[in-house]
């Protein structure tokens, strides 16, 4: 009577133990973050995956025909000096290596603030679209610091005194919209910085300066 | 003893597999319930097709952004091929190269660290916030930050450089990182000088991250110092709409 009963009783268990193992291996995989996002959260997610991937094509698109020109140049014997040029032109703009204009949006911060909650709204800005962002006139390029407590606001370690502005290019009316929706970086450091005045102003022109910062690495090369 | 063995002899096989098999089922059930927590996990039916959305979204970034690597790649072999036929040439693709580097579309390698960050596996008690024992978007941007004090020179997130226009946010419990869905853990690594970790270590700042974050919530902090780190180059877009390189400094004709 025993040996049919241990042998039910040991498949049981073992057979358990397998789908056990199936589903914890399959936890640990890849979409494993996914399944921690609500429906809301995931929402938020396709359209930024959405805005990012048109964005990306378009950038195909553009080294597409960069490329195509660069060949159909060159197969006719042409000089490449023009399109170098103009690839050097973009890249240093959007680099923050040579001064840019543009359209864009003009933050007044009056009073105390620490250099975390400017951080933030670089952030932000960036998130929203921003093509170049200066802080009190210096360009923020990677590696740009800002730092201090409220009242001692350092950019790269130049102080910096209140008022003093933060100037973004970018579209207006989505920059615009972004800072001051409802919950956005502006309420939320209205509510931390209650001493501290914000004023986004939309403007048809901003002017960058280029940074002063050498962004060539020395201890790396580029990777053969 | 003698006993003991004569008993231990007498328990039946199927009883010694039941037991090991008891034993690995509690053991799974354990790390099962385990890797629940503290991640919520939503199992509403709406939600199904929206992470079939995200991961065939996902997996076309995934294909756009190896489309535009190669492409550069073309675009610069191209460029190079002229390069003996002017000295004007030779110049500005000396020039593009290093503005190229800045930019952070070349891949680099050289001297650094990669540090890892990790959700807390502590529980959150009751009164306690489940969000604080999460990495979360403004851990990462503390420590780059911190990174770059140290004398970083080009950091990337989990595969996502870090460039002028790189924001990190927060989506549910994970993180955005140039608007790529990244799921912890997190990677950071860093080119630097070959002291960086000492450096990062000896910072206040550092040093304040790890006790508020790490002693406080559990966020697990670690790190390596390999003989040399890699740092992949942006797959994103450097289109500008409406920034213009301003008159004055148009490179002259």
């Amino acid at each position: 009577m025993h040996r049919p009963f241990n042998q039910v009783s040991l498949a049981a268990v073992t057979l358990l133990l397998g789908a056990l193992v199936v589903v914890q291996l399959r936890s640990q995989a890849g979409s494993a973050g996914l399944a921690a996002l609500s429906a809301q959260e995931l929402t938020v997610l396709v359209a930024n995956l959405n805005t990012r991937n048109d964005q990306l094509r378009t950038e195909v698109a553009t080294l597409q025909r960069q490329l195509d020109d660069l060949v159909s140049g060159q197969s006719r014997g042409e000089t490449s000096v023009d399109r170098i040029r103009a690839d050097l032109s973009r890249v240093s703009a959007w680099a923050g290596l040579v001064p840019v204009t543009g359209p864009g949006v003009t933050i007044l911060l009056s009073g105390p603030v620490a250099g975390a909650n400017v951080e933030s709204l670089v952030n932000e800005l960036r998130n929203a679209g921003a093509e170049g962002i200066a802080i009190a006139g210096i360009r923020v390029v990677p590696g740009t610091i800002v730092g201090g407590a409220p009242g001692g606001l350092t950019v790269d370690g130049t102080q910096i005194a209140s008022p003093f502005s933060v100037d973004a290019i970018g579209s207006s009316t989505t920059l615009l919209g972004s800072l001051t929706r409802a919950g956005g970086i502006i309420a939320q450091l209205a509510v931390t910085n209650p001493e501290l005045s914000l004023t986004v102003t939309p403007v048809d022109r901003v002017d960058l300066a280029a940074t002063q910062r050498d962004l060539v690495p020395l201890n790396g090369g580029p990777r053969l | 003893m003698i006993a003991l063995r004569a008993r231990l002899r007498a328990i039946p096989t199927w009883q010694v597999t039941l037991g090991l098999a008891l034993l690995g089922l509690g053991f799974l059930i354990a790390a099962q319930l385990a890797s629940e927590r503290p991640r919520v996990r939503y199992t509403t039916q709406e939600r199904a097709p929206l992470v079939e959305t995200a991961l065939g979204l996902q997996a076309q970034q995934d294909d756009l952004k190896a489309r535009i690597l190669d492409l550069r790649d073309r675009i610069q072999t191209a460029e190079r091929a002229g390069e003996g036929s002017a000295e004007l040439v030779r110049q500005l693709n000396q020039e593009l190269e290093r503005a190229r580097i800045a930019a952070g579309l070349i891949p680099l390698q050289g001297t650094g660290i990669v540090l890892r960050l990790e959700d807390s596996i502590q529980p959150a008690p009751p009164d306690g916030n489940d969000r604080d024992y999460l990495v979360s978007a403004q851990d990462i941007r503390i420590l780059i930050e911190e990174l770059w004090l140290a004398g970083a020179e080009a950091i990337a997130v989990s595969g996502e450089r870090v460039t002028t226009t790189t924001a990190v946010i927060d989506i549910g419990g994970s993180v955005l990182v140039n608007s790529a869905y990244l799921a912890p853990p997190y990677h950071v690594t860093a080119l630097g000088p070959p002291d960086l970790y000492d450096r990062l270590s000896a910072s206040g700042g550092f040093v304040d991250f790890v006790r508020a974050r790490g002693e406080r919530f559990g966020i697990r902090i670690s790190f390596a110092t390999p003989e040399s780190v890699d740092i992949p180059a942006f797959a994103g877009t450097v289109n500008l709409r409406n920034a213009r390189v301003a008159p004055s400094q148009s490179p002259a004709p």
